[in-house]
């Protein structure tokens, strides 16, 4: 009987223990009240709770480390260089299309950086302010080459859909009028399986992802060649990180944190070179990289007074990049997306990025 | 009788291979019909089977094989988990050396016969999982992990016959030191700078939610089992409710409820993991399942036990904890290991939540860019199907043998 | 146990002691907590949602669902809770077709497995192995990606004559009134009701005097004469509608999507393997001196079954095999992973559209209850009737 209760305490002790290790290992902790603290309590945490997206490519995945990568992903390590001075210090949370909302209106992460279109809905009724859009993208309709020439002949058609997203909205305002059977999936791994079995006529979603899934369209089907994404652009799909409604300091943060990457390609700051600014004349350079600045008041570097370091930018840019490096590692033409700058390209080379100035 | 059957009668003792395939197979003309075309089937099946075996290109499982198993914890830390199984290998084993060891005890002290295991046996009953360890290891891409896998197998044979040899005295001390294992187990991956279970995932996350999942909804199930059958009446509604409601919902909507809606339930400074949600969550669904396999157990105790009790003058709580429980648990074990495999086959639901599980893994390693539009997805999902099934045979195998063993120890 | 606390006692005890206020109070303080713990996650709930800015009310279900639904007439104009209502439909569609299904397979297999074949009762036994030891949501993937999308595209259809299969969906022959059907649905109404009779008469005959009933073969000449009879004299009321390919979609016949064929198929088989189990273990349990008494009078084998073991085996399994049409019941709701309309996954889409979650998955747990309980009352009924006719 003695050693049934020492077992029974031994079971009670582990229990309890097992608990604290949990909770003083558990890392998705309060992500910060209502009233703009969600900084302090990021960095109390010591570390960002980015809510992403796993099984998108080129935008978010998972590698066969167990590492998080991609365009999305390279802007929450941002963030942490910014606020941390550390990429690494991020927790990745990762979501799907019907919880991303609501984990951010329940607080369980910092912001939301999962491909998701910045609407009017989402902005006003779902409590999320967006920041700068870190993606300009268009829904198109992706289908076997030669089938179609335009939507409008796309009738009687099963068209392939992500359930949970705008997109499946904006497919049926598009096809008012057609018939059509709209095949909605929950993930996108899925969805891609049956489209490539051929049980799709249609494939909508965001331009990128199309091209995506058409570069990687295996050789045994055709290739990429047997694919064509249709010319039209039924709608604006900006994409960018979402952030929580009431606390406009971490707002700016993060609005920030992007438009500082855009800075710092307008400026010629890459990975590459900046710590080779130390000497630079050029104000503006400086002033971005948090470099000491000779005023009438004296010599110090610039602060705005964003509740960031000076130097988040420098910070930022060597973790990540400027935006071009970013775009260019994940979705540009060198990668298998294969996606062309277009709108994503700076506003002085014909695109729509444009940072307002830091100073 | 015509005399087919009575030189049926005598053909065990010729066993003539073409008599036994003309009782088996072609006993009657239907017989012989359904034979030719299911042995046809089955031939071409196999064939088919064995020619995409051999057609796909396993690369996607060989490099993806330590994400399949242990999901995003750290690689630099891969020897956590390897400790833990080693800890974990051991405590079964040294327990499955006990078992044994007090049951031929009792045996010899009845004057029972006592059959040994035999590593014919062993073999036999474990075929799946063997197979699927040299699978498994025909994927990794270094020879440690056989290596360390040889040596886990050493270990637990060591343990088992560890545990065969311990004298009765030091039976007890060496429970204490299995438990005391499964401790360990826990905090080689979690404590001193480890990774908690929220950050876990892969198959090992669905091993740890089975597990967990049981152990924590035994209580409160065994809580329930009891508030069902009370005299109180206040307390049985309120059991039967939340049993009935329970059991009326599937664990999917369980599941979305914990995970989008239980952080309103809760106060502002309260944050559970994703996983802890997702624990509280099948917790909440077993409980109600275990309180009705013990139920059973409560049901199938002849009524005399707790008059007995009552006659002895013994307190409510005194014959419930001295006479009810233990000889009621006893009959919930065959069914209870039943659950556990129900459990461990629900926790793929996880992947709808898009949490990093085995199956969602074997899924979102399809859009890694190397693998991007492959049609790999079939081959991925086999795998994880092949690591489930294993494991749910295997112990549905042993759970049979057990209730078999159960109840002819029992009447 | 009153009377152990009342009798021969000359002192009364303390009222604490007493039997009736220790069994009060516990009851309360386990109601008072119960309340006690609701009350506060309700608060919580309310708080949490007005601070995050969500609504508390069931409003939004008029509001547009903004989508297509396949396989129903649902436009984006919708309000969601005719989304809803689909969906209740959808799941409802599954367990009618399902559970028929299942039992049939389930209790041939089961059947199968103590059959004299080695092959047959071999392939029954890896049946039941390979698929009730595998998770059912894998089974639904798994029948959709390795069989369902591995049918023909809809340009090459397989035809069958009746039945048009391709990765898309499923179209069977259906039937098209001519002018008077309706005269002829009367006239059968009314045959329907005579064979009934005739069922029953022939029925008490056989009881009274003993002679054969053959009370199918009676009463099935009786409607098939009409049937085609009144056919004739109508002049063909009722026409074939045989499915075609036109283009990308069919013309004629019923017409099915893939996804529903492909939950369908996977949980009826994942279930059968249950049931078939069921079924053997019922069968083994009849006693054995039934199927010897049953020898003893000369039975054929297949009379033997139908008549002495199966009826006594149905009411063995009865109520294990109630739990398994539940677990059937429940199961559907993995029918989301594919992409299947019903209640779940219009839940799943509503919520990912933007609408609260809690009173979604409140009104989702409640279909669900609803329906179980639903075929848990009705079953129970079946039963009770079952029983009392065996004794």
């Amino acid at each position: 009987m003695r050693f049934k209760k020492l077992i029974a305490v031994i079971a009670v002790l582990s229990m309890a223990l097992v608990a604290c290790t949990e909770t003083s290992g558990s890392t998705t902790t309060q992500a910060g009240g209502g009233g703009g603290s969600t900084l302090a309590a990021i960095q109390a945490r010591g570390t960002l709770n980015c809510g992403v997206n796993n099984a998108v490519p080129g935008f978010g995945f998972v590698d066969a480390d167990g590492n998080y990568s991609g365009f999305d992903i390279d802007f929450c390590k941002a963030l942490a260089a910014a606020v941390f001075g550390d990429a690494t210090k991020v927790t990745y949370v990762p979501l799907t299309a019907q919880q991303r909302f609501t984990a951010l209106q329940g607080r369980e992460i910092d912001v939301l950086i999962r491909n998701t279109t910045f609407t009017a809905t989402r902005d006003g009724s779902l409590a999320s302010t967006f920041a700068t859009t870190t993606f300009y993208d268009g829904q198109g309709m992706m289908v076997r080459t030669g089938e179609f020439d335009t939507i409008d002949d796309m009738a009687d058609t099963t068209i392939c859909v992500l359930s949970g997203t705008t997109t499946e909205v904006n497919l049926a305002i598009r096809m008012t009028g057609i018939t059509h059977t709209a095949q909605t999936y929950e993930n996108n791994d899925q969805l891609q399986a049956a489209f490539i079995a051929g049980t799709c006529d249609g494939w909508t979603s965001d331009k990128s992802q199309l091209a995506a899934q058409r570069s990687a369209y295996p050789e045994s089907s055709g290739g990429p060649a047997a694919l064509e994404i249709l010319e039209e652009t039924f709608s604006k799909e900006p994409l960018g990180p979402a952030v929580l409604d009431g606390d406009s300091q971490w707002a700016q943060i993060v609005n920030w944190v992007v438009l500082a990457t855009i800075a710092a390609e307008e400026l010629g700051v890459n990975q590459g070179n900046v710590g080779s600014f130390g000497e630079s004349t050029n104000n503006a350079i400086r002033r971005l990289l948090g470099l000491d600045i000779t005023t009438d008041a004296g010599t110090a570097p610039f602060d705005p007074g964003l509740g960031l370091p000076t130097d988040f930018a420098r910070k930022v840019v060597e973790a990540v990049g400027n935006y071009g490096e970013i775009y260019d590692r994940h979705v540009g033409p060198n990668t298998p997306l294969g996606v062309p700058r277009g709108l994503n390209n700076l506003w002085t080379n014909g695109g729509l990025l444009y940072s307002p100035p830091y100073s | 009788m015509t005399t087919q059957e009575v030189s049926a009668v005598f053909t065990p003792l010729r066993k003539n291979w073409w008599l036994w395939v003309k009782e088996n197979l072609f006993n009657s003309w239907y017989n012989s019909l359904l034979t030719v075309v299911l042995g046809t089937g089955i031939v071409y099946a196999l064939l088919a089977a064995l020619r995409s075996l051999f057609g796909f290109d396993y690369t996607i499982l060989r490099v993806n094989l330590t994400l399949l198993m242990v999901g995003q914890f750290p690689r630099d830390m891969l020897w956590r988990p390897w400790l833990s199984g080693y800890l974990l290998v051991a405590a079964v084993a040294l327990a499955a050396g006990l078992l044994k060891a007090q049951a031929q005890s009792k045996a010899e002290q009845a004057g029972l016969p006592f059959t040994k295991t035999r590593p014919g046996d062993v073999l036999r009953r474990g075929w799946p999982v063997l197979v699927l360890v040299v699978i498994l290891l025909s994927l990794t891409q270094t020879i440690t992990p056989t290596l360390l896998t040889v040596g886990l197998l050493a270990m637990g044979i060591a343990a088992y016959f560890l545990g065969r040899v311990i004298p009765a005295r030091g039976r007890r001390l060496a429970w204490v030191g299995v438990v005391l294992l499964v401790l360990g187990g826990y905090l080689a991956l979690a404590a001193f700078g480890g990774r908690g279970w929220s950050q876990w995932g892969g198959l090992h996350l669905n091993v740890f939610l089975t597990i967990a999942g049981i152990a924590f909804a035994f209580p409160l199930g065994l809580l329930l089992a009891l508030g069902r059958r009370s005299s109180l009446p206040a307390i049985r509604t309120m059991s039967v409710t939340y049993i009935e409601l329970v059991r009326g919902v599937p664990l999917i909507t369980i599941l979305l409820f914990a995970y989008l809606a239980i952080g309103f339930l809760l106060p502002e400074n309260l944050k559970p993991s994703p996983i802890t949600r997702i624990l509280i969550a099948i917790t909440l669904f077993e409980a109600a399942y275990i309180a009705e396999v013990v139920r059973g157990g409560l049901q199938a105790l002849p009524k005399g036990q707790v008059e007995a009790g009552q006659s002895l003058g013994l307190p409510a709580w005194k014959t419930t904890r001295l006479i009810v429980l233990p000889q009621a648990l006893r009959h919930t074990i065959p069914p209870m290991v039943g659950q556990f495999i129900a459990l461990y086959k629900d926790t793929t639901l996880i992947q709808i939540l898009g949490v990093l599980d085995l199956l969602n893994v074997s899924f979102i390693i399809n859009t890694q860019p190397q693998f991007l539009g492959q049609g790999l997805f079939i081959l991925t999902m086999s795998f994880a199907a092949l690591i489930f099934w294993v494991g749910s045979y295997t112990m549905s195998r042993e759970a049979r043998r057990l209730e078999k063993k159960l109840g002819v120890g029992e009447r | 146990m009153a009377a152990l606390t009342t009798d021969g006692l000359s002192a009364r005890p303390p009222f604490w002691r007493s039997l009736k206020f220790i069994r009060w109070s516990i009851q309360l303080v386990a109601v008072g907590l119960s309340v006690a713990i609701v009350f506060y996650l309700w608060n919580n709930l309310i708080r949490n949602m007005r601070a995050s800015g969500i609504s508390t009310d069931f409003s939004f279900l008029t509001q547009a669902l903004g989508v297509n639904i396949a396989g129903s007439d649902i436009s984006p104009g919708a309000p969601i809770w005719r989304g809803l209502l689909v969906g209740i439909k959808n799941t409802f569609a599954l367990v009618i077709v399902g559970v028929p299904l299942l039992t049939v397979l389930g209790v041939l297999i089961g059947i199968g497995k103590l059959s004299t074949n080695w092959l047959v009762a071999k392939i029954c036994a890896v049946y039941v192995e390979l698929f009730r030891n595998l998770p059912p949501l894998l089974l639904v993937y798994f029948m959709f990606n390795a069989v369902i999308l591995q049918f023909p595209a809809v340009e090459n259809s397989w035809d069958l004559g009746f039945v048009l299969i391709n990765q898309r969906f499923v179209a069977f022959v259906g039937f098209v009134g001519q002018p008077g059907i309706g005269m002829y649905w009367l006239v059968m109404g009314v045959t329907l009701l005579i064979a009934i009779w005739v069922w029953i008469w022939r029925t008490r005959r056989w009881e009274q005097t003993g002679e054969p009933h053959r009370r199918v073969a009676w009463s099935m000449a009786l409607l098939g004469a009409v049937a085609l009879l009144a056919f004739l004299i109508l002049g063909g009321p009722i026409a074939l509608s045989i499915p075609a390919i036109d283009g990308r979609v069919a013309t004629g016949g019923y017409q099915g999507l893939a996804q529903y064929f492909g939950v369908l198929i996977a949980l009826s088989m994942y279930t059968a393997s249950h049931v078939a189990e069921i079924t053997r273990g019922s069968i083994l349990a009849v006693a054995k001196g039934q199927t010897e008494a049953a020898n003893a009078l000369a039975l054929k084998p297949t009379q033997r079954l139908r008549h002495i073991v199966l009826p006594q085996a149905m009411r063995i399994a009865i109520p294990p095999v109630i739990s398994q049409y539940l677990n059937f019941t429940k199961n559907t709701s993995l029918a989301l992973a594919i992409g299947y309309a019903e209640i779940t996954r219009i839940t799943f889409q509503t919520i990912g559209n933007g609408h609260p979650a809690p009173q979604m998955i409140a009104l989702l747990m409640a279909s669900y209850l609803v329906f179980s309980l639903t075929i848990s009352v009705l079953v129970n009924i079946l039963n009770r009737r079952l029983q009392y006719a065996s004794r």
